[in-house]
């Protein structure tokens, strides 16, 4: 903006004044109405995102290979029968015994290795996720140290490798099932039943392109973590034996000698780890007991970490699949307690009654959308922006995205627990179809999956609304950022109102260096929000606490640091005209960089921060000037000031939007450390744009209310 | 004097013209008798024999039906008579051996799996890879590197009847190959010319299936050739029907039912060219099938469909092997018809009419020709003209005075 003001300066001077460029010219009437551009921008950014389910568009199959459902399924009974053996084997081993765990692995690995496919097992060390500040965004392995753990907290996993009998063994595709071999539990059972059934039936078809890998992951220590380990080895190869050779000691210790294992079936059990080409495509299968539903249901988890998605055509084919073949309902996850809000059923009405008056207008238009799928829609849309914008996977599949392996979890819920064998066997039939034919369909693929899309929200399971919709939005509520600021400065850096001559007020006092005061409290308080940031690590070190401590210890110690960088950087001048504007063009030129970055990173996160952020940055103003001048306009702001700033502070903003989903009854203070752990546990950029984006915003925004002027 | 100098200088003048117009009209006559030479040979070679090229030129698993569609057409031609030496066959990619094939080496056009179009005798003369823009050029123009094998080229001379069947993925004016590389509509009717001019066949029969399939014939400027697309421009063509067992659709509408045509055919059948077009029914192809005809003279009815899906042919009798065989004025009585020992005479009545049936301006020109002969040296020729145009400068002389 200085630069335009410049070039305005050096044209005024000659006789010929030449007209600045129409950029410019764009840019300064811009400028100077940003009242009302940021006004109709941040309104038409915030309709743009209700607007969002109504945009959505119906998904298709955009990669020709996958053809799904094209081939019948050649699953018969005989597979459902030997898997339900198996399940029936795995169970009826006393759950009670110490080595009921280590008998239901090798029954497993015996009807693996009968059916002629390579077994494997893989023993790993369940590792507590820690806060390492310096590894988000990097690899996968790099926050792994392969200390020494105790014995007891090694998991195994099977591992069967289907080799694909024509190919080149240069793909993979993998199914995992969860299963913990020390509970019994029914549903697990089932999960194995059906993984069973498909792994057999695979076993024998002379289809494939791809080789299978069918990993039975060891959830006594979680489900995602297993799935981690298995992948993290499989990929990065460790050449030294130490690690392996720790945990055979330990096995060896508890004489359960894996490598030595008397080989039952008619392969050999190996050891070592056993590798298929890279990884197409996974998928990993869960079944769960849900009570009260009408049909059997299949629930598709796809975030990873943040809020990466798989190709959109892998949830496609699923979707397919369940809906056309096998006549599963599919849902994806919604906030339940959207479709409770009066007035988005209100919106829903509204909008829907635009659509059908367009509609009469001319019959081209066609973007009505029923009340119901409206909210059905927000409520979904909702929830998946929000799952993104967390950044922690809501599954074992997110561990397959660190890899670039694009995966999702099937959760299948039957109607009932089934307790008729022949009920029992039509579900598991139903649900190794559609594994199948996700297989068969994946196996055709010639390439990664790329055709579709990688960025998108859905609002249903067959509704997606692409990057290109859902960035307009976005970008309507940035887009006056970069005006305000500039506006804002030029109003602080104006003449003194004494020169009245009109040529003078043209020449713009020009002082460069009046901003830089501003800058560098900005700076210390972004300083100071990577303290705040790097102070968990430090925190969590304490032995023996509870999270409400850590909470107490780190608030008090954060506030305790602004409080000594205010009074280091305290400037001793008296403050002069024009620094809170200096102060907010630089405040709202940070959040600007930052929300753009964030986006970038993670776009829902990004989203969600500029629905509070933007408007915290564009309303605040000193509420010394607005008292002074006592109408219900600076009341209003006043009012409206207090309430955003209050909203912002991030654990306020965490427990109201934990109040209104689970009702304000009991509230922990620990919750919100509980809950920001999580974050940094799973390496979520969240976490960094809430410690050095919002909350230096924050502070900035309440220092410019505050400011004594 | 006077008056008589403006005469010295008409007819000098008159002299200077005759001369002009003497050379003209020889020039002209010279051309007509050499255009009428190469015209003719055209019209009235014999058919020597045939030829097939046949084209799938998409990769990978899910267009598994182009190669099936390829496999079927050869198949039908080796049935009814073109022998594997005379079948340029190329295949853009393996389906038989593809990892996905349920039924490895093996390729069905049908769901009923009753024929393997793969079987023992299939002799795939351009591959995978080798299925280019540049290498489909060089097989229609045979332009080839010295070093490509005589199996590989086509051979084909004036006389030849070629079959050019391609499938694959279209467009406007654009058959895709290989997912990278596109045949335009201007670079096919570059090759026919290119084909016509070099005498590589005598009639040609281009049977395309493919998305806008009749866009691709629009450049064709070539006489001698016949053009059948699937589809008319902005119609798609489909596919027949799925093989749930093998898990892709495995033929196209089009190529489907002209099998099914053909399947009723044998080598000796009489079927028309005509009957080949009506059999086309536009709501079983759910696209509209195409014809090309108008640089083709023959009328179709009479044109038997062996004439470039078989290869029957007359073949003539002489005494000794090896002595070379005018091609004109071959006694009729010695044509017996190879691969058929049967008497067919309704098929011989047919060869017989069409050697018989010229067009007037051809009968005109080879009479002109004939007589042409019997003057003996073209000097006399020219100096009658010469002789014949003074009357009529005198006259128009006289007239214009």
């Amino acid at each position: 903006m200085a630069k335009v003001e410049k070039k305005e300066v050096a044209a005024a001077t000659p006789p010929w004044k030449p007209k600045p460029r129409p950029i410019v010219r764009l840019g300064i009437v811009l400028i100077s109405h940003s009242l009302l551009v940021s006004v109709v921008c941040c309104t038409a950014g915030i309709v743009a995102l209700f607007l969002l389910p109504m945009l959505a568009k119906n998904t298709y199959i955009s990669e020709n290979a996958l053809m799904p459902g094209s081939a019948s399924s050649m699953l018969s009974n005989h597979d459902i029968s030997e898997a339900e053996r198996l399940a029936k084997d795995l169970t009826s081993l006393n759950s009670g015994a110490a080595d009921a765990g280590i008998e239901r692995r090798r029954v497993l690995a015996k009807y693996l290795s009968d059916l002629g496919v390579e077994v494997g097992y893989h023993k790993f060390q369940s590792h507590q996720n820690q806060f390492h500040p310096l590894h988000f965004f990097s690899s996968p392995d790099s926050g792994l140290s392969r200390e020494n753990g105790s014995c007891s907290s090694y998991g195994i996993n099977v591992v069967g490798i289907i080799r694909a009998p024509q190919a080149d063994g240069k793909e993979a595709i993998v199914l995992v099932t969860p299963f913990n071999f020390r509970k019994n539990s029914s549903s697990e059972a089932l999960s194995i039943s059906i993984g069973y059934a498909v792994f057999s039936l695979l076993s024998r078809v002379s289809w494939l392109a791809k080789d299978i890998i069918w990993l039975v992951a060891d959830s006594q220590y979680g489900e995602y973590a297993s799935v981690a380990s298995w992948l993290r080895d499989y990929h990065i190869p460790v050449f030294s034996a130490s690690s392996s050779h720790n945990a055979d000691s330990c096995f060896e210790g508890n004489n359960i000698n894996l490598s030595r294992e008397e080989s039952p079936g008619r392969t050999e059990i190996s050891s070592g780890f056993r590798r298929a080409g890279t990884m197409a495509a996974a998928l990993v299968l869960k079944v769960t007991d849900v009570k009260g539903q009408l049909e059997d249901t299949l629930s598709v988890y796809a975030e990873a970490s943040n809020g990466q998605m798989p190709n959109l055509d892998l949830i496609n084919v699923v979707n397919y699949l369940a809906v056309h073949r096998q006549g599963l309902r599919v849902k994806v996850e919604k906030f339940l307690s959207v479709l409770t809000w009066e007035w988005i059923w209100v919106l829903g009405d509204t909008l829907n009654f635009i659509g059908k008056v367009a509609g009469s207008l001319n019959p081209e238009w066609k973007f009505g959308i029923s009340t119901p799928d409206y909210v059905e829609g927000t409520a979904t849309l909702a929830s998946s922006l929000y799952r993104q914008a967390l950044g922690i996977p809501t599954g074992p599949h997110g561990a397959f995205r660190d890899f670039q392996v694009d995966a999702i979890t099937l959760e299948i819920s039957p109607k009932v627990v089934y307790t008729n064998q022949g009920r029992r066997n039509e579900f598991i039939l139903r649900s190794a179809r559609l594994i199948e034919g996700v297989v068969r369909s994946v196996n055709n693929l010639l390439e990664k999956f790329h055709q579709s899309f990688f960025l998108y929200l859905l609002t249903s399971p067959a509704k997606f609304v692409s990057v290109g919709v859902y960035m307009i939005g976005f970008a309507l509520l940035v887009a006056p950022l970069p005006l305000v600021a500039a506006s804002l400065y030029v109003d602080a850096n104006k003449p003194e109102p004494s020169s009245q001559d009109p040529k003078q007020k043209l020449q713009i006092n020009f002082k460069p260096w009046k901003w830089l005061s501003a800058a560098k409290q900005v700076f210390t308080v972004h300083a100071w929000g990577v303290f705040v940031s790097l102070l968990p690590y430090f925190i969590s070190q304490i032995p023996n606490s509870t999270p409400a401590a850590h909470s107490i210890i780190w608030f008090s110690l954060s506030t305790f640091g602004l409080l000594v960088l205010y009074l280091i950087t305290k400037s001793p001048s008296k403050p002069q005209k024009g620094k809170w504007e200096n102060l907010k063009s630089l405040t709202i030129s940070a959040v600007f960089i930052g929300l753009l970055l964030m986006s970038v990173v993670n776009f829902a996160t990004a989203q969600i921060g500029a629905l509070v952020l933007v408007p915290a940055c564009l309303l605040a103003q000193p509420l010394k000037l607005d008292i002074r001048t006592a109408s219900l306009k600076t009341f209003l702001r006043i009012a409206t000031n207090v309430f955003i700033s209050f909203v912002a502070f991030p654990p306020a903003g965490f427990f109201i939007l934990k109040g209104v989903n689970e009702g304000f009854g009991n509230m922990d203070v620990g919750e919100f450390w509980t809950w920001l752990e999580s974050l940094w546990a799973w390496n979520s950029a969240t976490y960094i744009y809430i410690g050095m984006v919002h909350l230096p915003c924050w502070v900035l925004c309440l220092q410019i209310l505050l400011h004594s002027c | 004097m006077r008056s008589k100098l403006p005469d010295a200088a008409s007819s000098r003048k008159m002299a200077a013209s005759s001369a002009v117009v003497a050379i003209l009209a020889s020039i002209w006559l010279c051309s007509s008798i050499a255009a009428d030479a190469s015209g003719s040979s055209s019209e009235t070679t014999m058919h020597t024999n045939n030829w097939a090229v046949l084209v799938c030129t998409s990769r990978f698993w899910f267009n598994y039906r182009h190669m099936a569609n390829t496999l079927s057409l050869y198949r039908t031609v080796k049935r009814l008579g073109i022998p594997d030496e005379r079948i340029i066959l190329m295949l853009a990619d393996d389906m038989a051996c593809n990892s996905r094939n349920k039924y490895p080496a093996q390729v069905f056009n049908n769901e009923n799996h009753w024929l393997n179009l793969y079987g023992d005798n299939v002799e795939v003369d351009y591959r995978g890879y080798e299925v280019t823009v540049e290498n489909f050029l060089r097989v229609l123009t045979g332009r080839h590197e010295s070093a490509v094998p005589r199996s590989k080229r086509l051979l084909s001379d004036e006389g030849s009847h070629i079959l050019l069947y391609m499938t694959g993925h279209g467009g406007d004016e654009f058959l895709k190959f290989q997912d990278s590389e596109e045949l335009q509509s201007h670079d096919l009717a570059d090759a026919v010319k290119q084909m016509k001019e070099k005498h590589r066949f005598k009639e040609l029969l281009i049977m395309v299936d493919t998305c806008q399939a009749a866009t691709l014939f629009n450049q064709l400027h070539s006489p001698g050739v016949l053009a059948i697309a699937s589809s008319m421009k902005g119609e798609n063509s489909y596919s027949h029907h799925l093989d749930s067992d093998v898990g892709v659709s495995v033929v196209d509408r089009f190529t489907f039912y002209t099998l099914a045509f053909f399947e009723r055919l044998n080598m000796y059948d009489n079927a028309s060219l005509s009957r080949l077009f009506n059999s086309y029914d536009p709501n079983l192809l759910m696209s509209n099938a195409y014809y090309r005809t108008d640089l083709y003279q023959p009328n179709l009815q009479e044109v038997p469909v062996t004439n470039f899906f078989g290869s029957v042919m007359e073949t003539v009798h002489t005494d000794s092997a090896y002595r070379a065989f005018p091609q004109k004025n071959t006694p009729r009585e010695t044509r017996i018809r190879t691969g058929n020992t049967a008497e067919d005479d309704s098929r011989r009545s047919i060869l017989t009419d069409m050697t018989k049936a010229e067009c007037p301006f051809t009968r005109i020109v080879s009479s002109l020709e004939s007589k042409m002969e019997t003057v003996g040296n073209l000097d006399s020729l020219v100096n009658y003209g010469l002789v014949m145009i003074l009357p009529v400068l005198v006259v128009s002389v006289w007239l214009s005075t």
